[in-house]
């Protein structure tokens, strides 16, 4: 066991690295414009204000970014879940040939590089009138976040044991409602996890946004905050607000699960 | 469940032919969901990427699109432009993998004692993780600031001269390696940290028996058995670095003078914001074969199991 | 609640919310980029446009603040075939890209007769930069263009005229900073950061040589020679420190606030700022502000940079002919008039030059009109996105000491070639 000093070391560089960003945003979102200017900065806020907070609600619609993160991961993270059950359960209940062939697929999509996608993306969702619409979003995330989402369910559903789904088929069940009904209840925490990963992949990605859903009224928080920068200066105090605002949720998202998100990336076939 | 276990596994299950046919066919429809979003999302884009490449299309030229055979890609090896974001785009694998890697470590070294309080040390890993990555460059932007950033006032109040980092390539190189650095650590220590929870406290206490001093135990024991997960680690970072977006974009948007440009952002302000789609589409080619490369490696060590 | 009564309630709240506004009114929504651009004074006749046209509202949506931001965002929207925004107040150096790509409609059956009248009396340069191709497809807002701005108060004092080369410029700059001998002042400030102001700055000393990136028939011309002289002229003013080293950070605004602040004794920047330097309360050169042309090297012209901004009507509007209308009404005489009297910006029409009252606005105006008249466009092509970029990124990286001129000049005439073959 460490001694007492070196164990407060440990402590205290393990809370700055994790924090000292997010609380450096916190504190510059109480400060004045002015105080902002000077030199030598200012680390505590000299008079405390919670103006930036209304500025970033009225200079441009964070609420409105806010819900379009908000709706478009939750979206993409249950259609997400939906193909990827069906992809899992395939992989590890059925008799499937060329198993190999089909996780090898799956792993090198987790690999693509998104950028080299932009312009079919952008074209094919202009086909479907999807641009500046959900939608845009909504399928490309879902495929992003498909192979790690179908790993991790896959992992859960080999836990669940055959005999179980044996005797509910035994008792009238079709396969799918076995699936339903026994394997996916008895495989929450692993949904759970896969949502969860699926979720915050959506919710902090910036490529795809900025290129299919630029308008004022579909953008996400990352490309919305990126564009409330200034002609003349970068207006920090109320990019901090806007940032904490975004940063908020998130926060308490994964202070409420984040034994599940530590217990699914241990699982999530990403262990090896 | 292991990834290699699902390669390996048999298929032991027994039944008559009818419920293979029955079986086969409900494989088949809970496949498909998966199957179309990736030809939707994935193979159809690769399709028209490849074919795109051997065009030359602009929105902004006064005629339709032209054959032009390889021609972009002659001009992409040739362009100084190309290359030199090749080489940013290497160079900060090279700094910010292992990087990520070392500071990953000892995160998870730290975070895998016993903490009273479990949760500000689990936090403290996991909100750098969900982070955005354009936030994290936007809040390093700002640490880097000539006049107002925290790093100058820290280098003022030790007597050193403010620095414009992002203004100067070698150091804006510096300061997007550190912000990355920080950002992408956390996904390796939580990773790690994983790997650590597996190793059975009983081969530290065996190891302490036979006398094994405290950096012995961590080089004979701890090391060896993190070696999967740390390779798990190394490969997606891998992969990620060389696909570094927004990070760069958020601090310099590749500046000064375009040092610090990756891949991506040469492919997205070549394909996007001058829509000169087809030498666009070659670039993502060599992109798309830069990143293959790598995951090929990854797969290989799948199928061999040396995972 | 079952399936269908779910989507019959869902179809008939659709329909309630479709139906309901296009019966109240026509919503004409215009892009006014960013708070420079005035949308407060455009609001105001707006609301006049809405009172005598009961039936149509309009909306002004921004964007992003700087022309490059404006450009990147409204080229990403309008490529979607969005219909957002049915016009668009553009930088002068956007429409030629914009038309090529059919993102703007042609205004010339909106605008019979008026055509000609309106180009007649509009800066001559807008035959050029307004038609495209033989078709108007842009209607002037505002007119501008770089200026140089002096210290009257100090070249008096120091009984030194205002300078017509930039050697004299030099001679003015250091003279003066010597006996002067204030840290705070600078002797030029020009923009360097990689904005579009610094295309300009790049092409003011190339274009005094009489030289020009594009021939007549679009096809590149650069002068190399020319082009390094042009690098080299900025370098030796930083190395004599008429310039300050952090000039690669400076963009429009910093300009003006230091010369608002009274710390330059010349500045280069557009004809807005001379409003912002005579009225905004914390100015400490008002009354103490000159004006001149842009001076010019040994021997050469005094060309300067077109500025300015202009109405385009979005090809993907759903309310054209409304929306041409109301561009109709905002590039009228009045309107423009009402915009040169309320902020001080500079007319795109040569008969408002000769009203008294707008001369009582903008008093330097008679030394204004020269300038305007022989102002140059920036490259007028449809690949000007990418030549501004080329310019103003290799210029910053000279100014910043980061590439020698000989290797900028080599990216900028490199990546020329590549892009305009």
């Amino acid at each position: 066991m460490l001694k007492l000093p070196l164990r407060w070391i440990a402590a205290a560089v393990l809370l700055a690295n994790g924090f000292f960003p997010a609380l450096w945003i916190l504190l510059t979102s109480f400060k004045r414009d002015a105080e902002l200017a000077q030199t030598p900065i200012t680390w505590w806020p000299q008079h405390p204000t919670l103006g930036n907070y209304v500025h970033a609600f009225s200079d441009q619609p964070l609420l409105l970014f806010l819900g379009n993160s908000f709706a478009v991961a939750l979206l993409s993270t249950l259609l997400t879940l939906f193909a990827a059950t069906g992809a899992a359960y395939a992989l590890t209940r059925l008799r499937l040939r060329r198993r190999g062939l089909i996780l090898t697929v799956l792993v090198a999509i987790a690999m693509f590089p998104p950028a080299t996608l932009l312009v079919p993306l952008f074209e094919i969702m202009r086909g479907l009138g999807l641009i500046n619409t959900y939608g845009a979003l909504v399928l490309p995330y879902a495929v992003q976040s498909l192979p790690v989402c179908t790993l991790v369910l896959a992992s859960f559903f080999q836990q669940v044991p055959k005999d179980i789904e044996n005797a509910a088929m035994l008792d009238g069940c079709t396969r799918l409602q076995a699936l339903y009904r026994i394997v996916l209840p008895l495989s929450a925490p692993g949904v759970f996890t896969a949502g969860i990963l699926a979720f915050v992949n959506a919710w902090d990605e910036f490529l795809l946004a900025l290129a299919l859903n630029a308008a004022p009224g579909s953008r996400t928080l990352p490309v919305g905050i990126l564009l409330y920068q200034g002609e003349f200066t970068f207006p920090w105090p109320v990019i901090s607000a806007a940032l904490v605002v975004a940063i908020v949720p998130l926060a308490i998202l994964i202070i409420l699960f984040q034994e599940r998100v530590i217990s699914g990336l241990t699982t999530g076939g990403i262990k090896g | 469940m292991s990834l290699r276990a699902f390669f390996n596994q048999r298929q032991n299950s027994q039944g008559n032919s009818a419920s293979d046919v029955s079986e086969s066919s409900l494989a088949f429809w809970q496949l498909l969901p998966a199957a179309l979003l990736l030809a939707l999302i994935v193979v159809y884009p690769v399709a028209k990427v490849i074919h795109d490449s051997l065009y030359s299309i602009s929105l902004f030229s006064e005629s339709g699109p032209v054959f032009v055979g390889v021609a972009n890609y002659v001009d992409a090896l040739r362009d100084p432009d190309v290359w030199r974001a090749v080489r940013f785009t290497i160079a900060l694998c090279v700094v910010t993998v292992p990087g990520a890697l070392l500071v990953g470590l000892g995160l998870a070294l730290l975070a895998n004692r016993e903490w009273k309080w479990r949760w500000p040390v689990r936090l403290a890993l996991l909100l750098p993780w969900a982070l955005p990555l354009a936030f994290s460059g936007m809040i390093f932007a700002w640490f880097f600031n000539t006049e107002y950033g925290v790093v100058n006032d820290l280098l003022r109040r030790a007597g050193i001269a403010p620095v414009s980092f992002l203004l100067i390539p070698q150091w804006g190189f510096l300061a997007i390696c550190v912000a990355t650095i920080w950002k992408t650590s956390s996904f390796v220590a939580l990773i790690l940290l994983a790997g650590l929870q597996t190793i059975p406290r009983s081969l530290y206490e065996a190891a302490a028996m036979e006398g094994a001093s405290r950096w012995q135990s961590f080089r004979h024991v701890t090391l060896p058995l993190l070696m999967p997960a740390m390779m798990v680690a190394l490969i997606f970072r891998t992969i990620s670095a060389l696909q570094s977006f927004d990070i760069p974009y958020a601090m310099t948007q590749g500046g000064p003078a375009r040092y610090t440009e990756t891949l991506s952002i040469l492919i997205n302000t070549t394909a996007i914001e001058y829509m000169d789609v087809g030498y666009g589409s070659a670039l993502a080619v060599l992109l798309f074969l830069l990143s293959m490369a790598v995951s090929s490696v990854y797969l290989r060590k799948l199928y061999k199991g040396a995972l | 609640m079952s399936l269908p009564r779910a989507l019959r309630l869902i179809t008939l709240i659709l329909l309630v919310a479709i139906a309901v506004p296009a019966q109240a009114e026509t919503v004409l929504r215009v892009f006014i980029g960013g708070a420079a651009q005035r949308p407060d004074l455009f609001r105001t006749l707006a609301d006049r446009y809405e009172a005598s046209h009961p039936g149509i509202r309009i909306e002004i949506g921004s964007g992003a603040a700087t022309s490059e931001l404006q450009r990147k965002y409204l080229s990403v929207l309008l490529n979607a075939h969005d219909p957002s925004f049915d016009a668009l107040m553009l930088d002068i150096v956007n429409p030629y890209q914009f038309a090529t790509a059919g993102w703007i409609a042609p205004l010339d059956e909106y605008f019979g007769e008026e055509k000609q009248t309106l180009l007649a009396d509009g800066l001559p340069i807008y035959r050029r930069t307004n038609l495209i191709k033989g078709r108007l497809y842009t209607l002037p807002a505002v007119t501008d263009a770089m200026f140089m701005y002096y210290r009257k108060d100090l070249l008096a004092q120091y009984g030194i005229a205002p300078p017509q080369t930039w050697q004299e410029l030099e001679n003015a700059a250091q003279a003066i900073l010597k006996q002067e001998n204030n840290p705070a002042l600078q002797g030029l400030s020009i923009q360097g950061a990689p904005i579009e102001g610094t295309v300009c700055s790049f092409l003011l000393p190339y274009w005094s040589q009489g030289k020009d990136i594009l021939d007549s028939n679009g096809k590149l011309a650069l002068d190399k020679p020319a082009a390094l002289r042009s690098l080299r002229l900025w370098q030796g003013l930083i190395d004599k420190n008429v310039i300050r080293r952090h000039v690669a950070e400076v963009k429009t605004g910093d300009t003006v606030n230091t010369f608002k602040a009274g710390n330059a004794i010349f500045a280069i920047n557009w004809g807005f700022a001379w409003g912002v330097f005579q009225n905004d309360a914390d100015s400490r050169v008002k009354g103490r502000v000159g004006i001149i042309r842009m001076p010019a090297v040994q021997g050469g012209e005094h060309a300067t940079c077109l500025g300015g901004w202009q109405w385009a009507l979005s090809n993907y509007s759903r309310n054209k002919a409304q929306m041409a209308d109301f561009l109709r009404f905002l590039a009228s005489p009045e309107s423009v008039r009402f915009i040169t009297l309320q902020g001080a910006l500079l007319p795109p029409y040569l008969s408002l030059y000769d009203d008294a009252e707008v001369q009582a606005v903008i008093p330097w105006l008679k030394d204004a009109k020269p300038a305007l008249l022989g102002a140059k466009p920036r490259p007028l092509t449809a690949r000007y996105a990418q030549v501004s970029d080329v310019l103003r990124i290799s210029t910053s990286a000279v100014l910043a000491g980061s590439l020698t001129a000989e290797e900028g000049l080599e990216d900028i005439s490199r990546r020329l070639e590549r892009i305009l073959r």
